[in-house]
């Protein structure tokens, strides 16, 4: 008790210096509330944000990780990267399986794909004097399949799966009422409005497909659905992108493949994990699985977290200028206490004189710094939570003007917004769109909120930063010999 | 400058009786840390200090006065050789304990703390003791009495006082936990003639009347008449 008591008679005689020593804290308190406050609610909208989002891990083909054991100098070189190239290990829906038992693998999907050629319907597109080579041709198809067939089949392995109705790519225009009950159950497809119009296909048509073996696959028309993504599919084309594009489920393709061998579908699976972080671990446990190295995984973190880029650079300042001020705070804090140290020099000799232990004598010195720390983190906090709000929302709006600068930059470089109208050649291309990427920001202000939380890690911070900085005195008082100080003063 | 004179001895014979020795120093030696090898403060000290007697320390600057008192009052350890206390080692006690309930320590330059008053001063000998004291305050006051004080003095601040007023403040403080020894370095170095007469008067009354041991490092002759024993502290090469 008399340890607070001598504390408190200390800090009384000594305003000067405990004021000085209460107003940094203070300005460090206040920092840390507004610095804090920012981070956590950044934090909780960055979580919010992203929780909208699957966390989702898909395969990727690295064309780096195949070429990288071998030459393609010289004939022998090329045809050894042609058959590399032609026998590409490839990876089966028991794989797939087999890859979704790795831990911190939540869920899985897949969809399959493939290409066969009308046969009662005919390919949307319009006749046009395209050069051999030039722009024609079905964007929808992917991999190994073969690009010259009409029509791209797309069957997916659950509603999970089917991501362009989810995230509203593709709308129903119209459906039967039993739909979604047999679409995973036989073959049954959805067909895109303008293939429907271009062959006066309705609800219940059967329509015929065949492969180049002319082996036929009748389907049963159980959806029609509309695109609404506004890129053209080509500059010569009238029709959408996924005009070609019928949707079913992938069981029904996998037979098909399964049973004609000159059928080459590919599979795309999507994993659902728990944490990003995650990613390369389950990256390793693949290739343990046998996953062909020239696949990698992606995330779609970037895509995730495209919607908060500016709070998060905001978030970033936060924490940058957090540490910053905990350092210098730290460091004037510490030698302050070692002025005062050698200030009190000769009250230190007379309280060992009397028989105050070293231990009761730094608990002294601690308590008076906590209680000078405590008054100040308790206005600090007070004017941080006052002015947290403001600041954030300043600094938000200041990092979303600066990317907006930045894009207008950008845009400046390729020419201008649209170039010539009507000529899109002069068009800037569009960076966002081009990589799957956002350009607005999901929040325009943070609203930083100084809560519970907040104050408790202030108040973790300050007792740390005291007992840091208090290492000084410390340190002096278990060096101090009492009579050598008396001496000195004598 | 190196002390060659390495060794301290007393230079009056005792009458000792050993029932009533508080303090006994057997063969003690002090050297300081960054010292030679055969460099001592403070050289095979032989002394023995009895309960309800003073004792005057005398010698020339450098025979080791302040040293031996420093080892007396637990302010150092020796080096060699023991300091017995009432039947205890002083290396096998805590020192803090000793210094804040067993011994008060008087300096000629008082020590006392300047932000403090006088009765503050004393307060805080008593709350670092850890004696059960009721009313701290009127205790104070009293010790102030009886070293000649008035009460109006306990609220001053020390720094207020004049150096003989000072002087009883720190007596006073050094008898707030009623210790059996005082040790007291110059006390009176510092006063006027009347002034110091009226201290040792009151160290006097201590060892005589209340049964303390007091032991005084002096120059002054004026001390050395009051006391029971005098030991002279002489260099030796």
């Amino acid at each position: 008790m008399f340890i607070l008591k001598n504390a408190w008679i200390s800090i009384t005689r000594n305003k000067g210096r405990n004021i000085l020593i209460g107003a940094i804290i203070l300005v460090i308190a206040c920092a840390c509330t507004i610095t804090l406050a920012i981070n956590n609610t950044a934090s909780d909208l960055i979580n919010s944000y992203s929780s909208v989002y699957d966390k989702e891990l898909t395969l990727s083909f690295n064309r780096q990780n195949m070429m990288k054991d071998f030459d393609i100098r010289g004939e022998e070189g090329r045809e050894q990267a042609k058959e590399k190239f032609e026998n590409i290990a490839t990876y089966t829906i028991d794989d797939i399986k087999s890859f979704a038992e790795v831990e911190n693998i939540k869920s899985y999907y897949y969809t399959y794909s493939l290409s066969l050629n009308g046969n009662n319907i005919d390919k949307a597109e319009i006749e046009t004097n395209t050069p051999p080579g030039g722009f024609g041709g079905d964007r929808g198809s992917k991999g190994h399949m073969n690009s010259s067939m009409d029509f791209t089949l797309t069957g997916y392995s659950s509603v999970d799966s089917m991501s362009e109705f989810i995230n509203g790519t593709y709308t129903m225009s119209e459906i039967t009422d039993n739909a979604w009950e047999v679409v995973f159950n036989g073959n049954y497809v959805f067909i895109n409005e303008e293939l429907a119009t271009y062959n006066e296909l309705s609800l219940n048509d059967k329509i015929k497909l065949e492969d180049e073996d002319e082996n036929t696959y009748e389907f049963e028309i159980i959806g029609i659905f509309k695109d609404n993504d506004t890129e053209e599919s080509s500059m010569m084309s009238m029709f959408s992108n996924s005009a070609n594009t019928l949707v079913t489920n992938a069981d029904a393709l996998v037979k098909i493949d399964e049973e004609n061998d000159s059928i080459k579908g590919s599979i795309n699976p999507t994993f659902i994990i728990d944490d990003y972080a995650n990613a390369e671990t389950i990256q390793k446990s693949f290739y343990e699985k046998g996953l062909d190295e020239t696949y990698v995984v992606e995330t779609n973190q970037q895509q995730a977290e495209a919607g908060v880029s500016s709070v998060k650079n905001v978030k970033s300042f936060a924490t940058t200028f957090l540490i910053i001020t905990l350092l210098i705070g730290g460091i004037v804090l510490f030698i302050l206490n070692m002025i005062n140290i050698r200030e009190r020099k000769y009250e230190i000799g007379v309280f060992r004189t009397i028989g105050i232990s070293k231990l009761k004598l730094t608990m002294q010195f601690v308590s008076e710094l906590l209680l000078v720390a405590l008054v100040a983190l308790i206005i600090g906090a007070g004017v941080g939570a006052t002015i947290s709000k403001p600041v954030s929302n300043t600094l938000l709006k200041s990092e979303i003007e600066n990317s907006s600068e930045s894009r207008e930059q950008m845009q400046n470089n390729f020419g201008g917004p649209g170039g010539n109208p009507g000529e899109d050649r002069g068009k800037m291309p569009d960076f966002n769109k081009a990589s799957g990427i956002p350009s607005i920001q999901a929040y325009d202000s943070i609203d930083a909120v100084v809560d519970i939380t907040v104050i408790s890690e202030l108040l973790v911070i300050g007792l740390s930063l005291v007992l840091v900085s208090s290492i000084a005195s410390m340190i002096s008082i278990q060096r101090f010999s009492p009579l050598t100080i008396l001496k000195e003063r004598s | 400058m190196k002390n060659n004179n390495k060794s301290s001895k007393t230079t009056k014979k005792q009458d000792i009786n050993k029932d009533n020795i508080l303090l006994s120093i057997q063969n003690a030696s002090y050297r300081y840390s960054d010292a030679e090898e055969n460099e001592y403060a403070l050289r095979d000290v032989n002394y023995n200090f009895e309960k309800g007697k003073i004792y005057a320390i005398r010698g020339r600057s450098g025979t080791g006065k302040t040293t031996l008192l420093s080892l007396i009052s637990g302010l150092e350890r020796c080096t060699e050789g023991s300091i017995i206390f009432d039947g205890k080692d002083l290396k096998n006690i805590n020192l803090d304990t000793y210094r804040n309930s067993q011994i008060g320590i008087v300096f000629q330059s008082y020590n006392l703390l300047p932000y403090m008053t006088a009765s503050e001063n004393i307060i805080l000998s008593m709350d670092a003791s850890g004696a059960k004291i009721k009313n701290k305050k009127q205790k104070a006051i009293e010790l102030m009495q009886s070293v000649g004080l008035k009460e109006s003095y306990a609220d001053r601040k020390v720094l207020r006082l004049s150096g003989g007023e000072q002087q009883r403040v720190a007596i006073a403080r050094s008898l707030s936990y009623n210790p059996k020894m005082i040790v007291a370095d110059e006390p009176t170095g510092n006063l006027d003639k009347q002034t110091e007469s009226e201290i040792l008067d009151i160290f006097k009354k201590l060892a005589h009347e209340e049964g303390k041991c007091v032991i005084i490092v002096t120059h002054s002759q004026n001390v050395c008449d009051i006391v029971d024993e005098i030991y002279d502290l002489k260099k030796t090469k």
